[in-house]
């Protein structure tokens, strides 16, 4: 909304340019050069080229509905309108549909998004800075117009900024004549835009906030003002004990196959030959899902894979070009479909690249090695966690005993019918429950256990090669809090709730078996000895 | 469901660039609309008979104003039954016949429950009221006794102050220090004042401390949804156009003939049955009836059948049908498979449970859609977005989301529902769901 100035760099001060007091001065002149034009209320339409009903329709396929249906709600210039919620899964198109139609509409708006304005002030700054046309930069400190952070403000000051805006409006009707249209707002209604409005459910204030945001069209009582909601879940989430004036409903469904393959089919250089690729592979991955934003980035690797064996990429597939298109395509789509939403790692497409050709159609590409680094200490003592979590802890005594191995274990149990049922409850009891807690002392224990066990082996491999570890306390001990948190923060670890009587805080670990002896494979660690298995 | 949506909406902006003119059709809706937006306009009909609950009001604020006592009253009854409009309208009346013997303070209970926001608004609506300065500095006691010091001023020059306490109830919570400074202020001081208290629960009363309630007098005024017979009149005042406005003659005349046929027909009237099924108030049928006008057709300029069968599409929605039909098909499978979990372990299930169950169900039943446990994984997340499913527990984020029990927000007759009414739900989860039940 505006004309989008280049984000203001601040500027530190060095010794440099604060010994020589003109260069800040001189750049700062620039500075202010540039933004000597105020806003206006003519900066509160979307900005660019106002676009004709026709385009809006064509640049949402799918949408003309939904399109109709919102400007018949919106009316005639001037018209007043009562509080609409536009509402519908993730990305479907209602803030760009919401936002190109004022564009077409060429109306006054304010739009804030309660994703980027995550709490109930920056909320009401953010509409109160747009409305009294405020920009931050540096001159002011990148503050905002005025301190709002409680609603009964925050109305008062609405009130005044849009009686302000709504008088300028009128202004401009009175001195518009046809030949400054564009660039012009059109209307004395101004509209207020609220997106991501699920969000503030999860607010700390949200028993206040929501319901206020909900009555604000009540509480103001402006027929100027049109209040827009835009959300991902259905009004019926939005549950209070008192109640609220509901707005006007208006849904956003999922897109139909064939809308689907409409918006994929933009902006491809070889419309036919992407046709026919889409042909094959739309129907099997919209049984999965049908969201735009998981099907475009699971397309473009297969379309890749699809155009290998054409040599010219701008040709028209004819029939027997296709069958063998699709037949070259084919023994990819199975195991595709079960890395839908797989995200490559940079680095690992250079790697597969190159292997690429060494393997065999049909593999599943999941590499075997851990696709980031982790220092050493940090596996280790994410493969302590994870055995501190699986095993239970009576059987630490015997795992972990001086010659550090497990070998004791290998005792054959009769599997009687008894013992089958346990292991099935017990089975179902970790399905069900999941990872089970340990305390810090267990995690350390176990974790010097297995280094000391490693330093060893360590050793005993490198003989006299002078790295210079130490025994006992090595480098590997070190920081090893500091290891804990970053572990956590990476959400390999868990921190549970903590039990007075004991006192220490509890640790979970929430990596996958997999994943645990991918680590234990790049270190050459035996895990799977030491894994208790019921 | 949307078939009867009119869809000839022409962007008329572009055909007259002047702005100035407008269609006919255009001018009608636009005069329509504002009247739907306006309450007092909708609530001038019903101001006239004698024993309406605005001339009760209108009698009781009047006699204190006029004897110059204090006194304070209840309006209750569910929301958008037009207390705050009928209120508006009173006093809007007041204010015509006493032009400067009446001061209105309004507070609402969801800007203003704390005590200290209510009195800083408080003393700014007064200074604004009075011409004097108002300060954002001043604190709870300064304020406090500038409320105390303007009644007793006010009630010296004779002038009433009529506090409006809009969800009453919302300042009912915690101490109540601001409901008794206010009401031991107008006891003890020589004030002349009337606290209107505005409530959509009905036991408002209830809520108040015993010392608060002994000084509140017990009058209280309810307000009802409106019977068929109001609901009528009000359909026809709002929606006939005005014989005197600057419409033409002849087209408010087709325009008023046309909806009378409407109004009278069948069909409407099971409209309207259908729509007082679910809420009777007024907002309901106001939201109903502005989607009605909004649906229009701006190229006949009359208002159609069509119009309120649209309307009464999109108000009536049943969203997690919706939902359900835009889940893909692995959630369906999903939703399925909880649902026998459900069916066969009361107790609480989880994400692993459920992969166990669908696998079993590919196992048994060899179906095409057998996907991988993070594919499901991603499916089960989307459900949970869009609140067909929920998490039992609240532990947050120390347990990964594939352990945390989980429970189906539908019921068996609307998984149903959805399913049949699935684009292409494959026939095999229709007869498992059957089959349980």
């Amino acid at each position: 909304m505006g004309e989008e100035e280049s984000p203001q760099i601040t500027r530190r001060t060095t010794r440099a340019s604060s010994s020589n007091p003109n260069l800040n001065s001189a750049a700062e002149t620039v500075l202010h050069n540039c933004n000597s034009q105020p806003l206006t209320h003519n900066d509160l339409v979307y900005g660019d080229e106002p676009i004709s009903f026709d385009d809006l329709i064509c640049s949402f396929p799918g949408r003309r509905i939904q399109i109709l249906e919102l400007l018949q709600l919106l009316g005639p210039l001037n018209s007043p309108v009562i509080p609409l919620f536009i509402y519908g899964g993730a990305c479907r198109g209602k803030t760009s549909t919401v936002l190109q139609i004022f564009r077409h509409l060429n109306r006054p708006f304010v739009y804030s998004s309660c994703l980027t304005c995550y709490s109930p002030r920056i909320l009401f700054e953010s509409i109160l800075n747009q409305l009294l046309l405020h920009r931050k930069h540096e001159g002011n400190g990148y503050s905002s117009a005025k301190r709002c952070e409680r609603p009964s403000e925050f109305v008062n000051l609405l009130r005044e900024a849009l009686g302000n805006i709504i008088n300028s409006l009128k202004g401009n009707m009175g001195k518009s004549n046809s030949k400054k249209l564009v660039g012009q707002a059109k209307g004395q209604i101004i509209y207020l835009i609220f997106d991501n409005l699920e969000l503030v459910r999860d607010w700390e204030k949200s028993s206040n906030i929501l319901p206020f945001l909900f009555m604000l069209y009540d509480i103001m009582k402006m027929p100027e003002v049109g209040l827009i909601f835009i959300s991902n879940t259905s009004p019926d989430t939005y549950y209070f004990n008192t109640g609220y004036t509901e707005p006007v409903p208006l849904y956003f469904p999922e897109y139909t196959e064939d809308d689907l393959r409409q918006i994929l089919m933009r902006n491809q250089c070889n419309p036919k030959l992407y046709s026919s690729f889409l042909d094959v592979l739309l129907r099997p991955f919209s049984r999965i899902t049908r969201r735009v934003d998981e099907l475009s980035t699971a397309f473009p690797a297969l379309y890749k894979k699809y155009c290998e064996p054409l040599s010219d990429l701008g040709i028209f597939p004819n029939e027997k070009m296709k069958r063998m298109l699709f037949s070259h395509l084919q023994p990819h789509i199975a195991p595709s479909l079960n890395e839908i939403f797989r995200v490559e790692a940079g680095h690992n497409k250079d790697k597969a690249k190159g292997k690429g050709n060494a393997r065999k159609a049909g593999v599943s590409e999941a590499s075997d090695e851990v696709e980031f680094h982790m220092s050493t200490s940090a596996k280790y003592l994410l493969i302590s966690a994870f055995l501190a979590s699986r095993n239970p802890a009576t059987l630490d005594a015997s795992l972990f005993d001086s010659t550090g191995g497990s070998d004791n274990r290998k005792r054959k149990r009769k599997s009687s019918v008894k013992s089958v049922e346990q292991k099935e409850t017990a089975e179902q009891e970790l399905l069900m429950k999941g990872p089970g807690t340990f305390p810090l002392e267990r995690l350390l224990a176990i974790y010097q256990c297995l280094t000391s066990v490693e330093e060893c082996s360590f050793d005993e491999e490198q003989g006299t090669d002078g790295l210079g570890c130490e025994n006992g306390d090595s480098g590997l001990m070190s920081d090893i809090l500091l290891q804990l948190s970053s572990l956590c923060s990476a959400n390999f670890m868990s921190k549970g709730g903590s039990c007075p009587l004991e006192g220490s805080t509890r640790y979970r670990c929430t990596v996958s078996e997999d994943m645990a002896l991918k680590v234990a494979r790049s270190l050459k660690f035996p895990l799977s000895k030491y894994l208790y298995r019921r | 469901m949307l078939s009867f949506l009119p869809f000839q909406y022409l962007p008329l902006q572009s055909k007259t660039p002047s702005m100035g003119q407008k269609s006919l059709a255009e001018q009608a809706q636009i005069l329509l609309r504002s009247r739907l937006c306006n309450p007092t306009f909708i609530f001038t009909l019903f101001s006239d008979s004698p024993d309406s609950n605005h001339s009760k009001l209108k009698f009781i604020i009047s006699s204190s104003v006029t004897e110059a006592c204090n006194n304070s009253v209840l309006l209750l009854g569910p929301r958008g039954c037009g207390k705050i409009a009928v209120l508006e309208l009173v006093l809007d009346d007041l204010r015509k016949e006493y032009h400067d013997l009446i001061t209105v303070i309004k507070l609402n209970g969801l800007l203003h429950s704390d005590d200290n926001c209510a009195l800083k608004e408080i003393a700014r609506q007064l200074c604004v009221e009075h011409q004097l300065m108002f300060s954002k500095m001043a604190s709870f006691d300064d304020n406090s006794q500038f409320m105390v010091a303007m009644l007793r001023e006010c009630g010296l020059a004779h002038k009433t102050v009529i506090f409006v306490l809009d969800e009453f109830d919302l300042f009912a919570q915690g101490k109540q220090r601001l409901l008794y400074s206010l009401l031991d202020a107008m006891q003890s001081v020589t004030s002349q004042a009337v606290v209107v208290g505005v409530s959509c629960r009905l036991d408002a009363d209830q809520l108040l401390e015993k010392r608060v309630r002994s000084r509140f007098s017990h009058r209280k005024l309810l307000f009802l949804p409106p019977s068929r017979e109001d609901l009528q009149r009000l359909l026809e005042h709002i929606l006939l156009l005005p014989t005197d406005s600057s419409l033409p003659h002849d087209y408010v005349a087709d325009f008023n003939a046309k909806l009378l046929n409407i109004l009278a027909g069948e069909k409407f009237k099971e409209i309207i049955e259908t729509l007082s099924n679910s809420d009777l108030t007024f907002n309901h049928m106001l939201r109903f009836l502005f989607s009605a006008v909004c649906y229009m057709d701006l190229e006949s300029g009359f208002m159609s059948l069509d119009n309120f069968k649209a309307a009464l599409s999109t108000i009536q929605r049943q969203p997690k049908l919706e939902c359900l039909k835009d889940c893909s098909i692995l959630e369906l499978y999903i939703l399925v498979c909880m649902k026998r979990l459900e069916v066969k372990e009361p107790d609480t299930y989880n994400f692993n449970s459920v992969m166990k169950e669908y696998k079993s169900i590919h196992d048994s039943f060899q179906t095409s859609d057998y996907y991988a446990r993070n594919v499901c994984l991603r499916a089960f997340e989307h459900l949970l977005q869009c609140e067909l499913i929920s998490v039992v527990d609240n532990r947050g984020l120390s347990q990964s989301i594939e352990f945390r029990p989980v429970r189906l927000l539908i019921s068996c007759h609307e998984l149903n529902q959805g399913l049949k009414s699935h684009r292409s739900c494959p026939v095999i989860l229709q007869k498992l769901v059957d089959r349980e039940g």
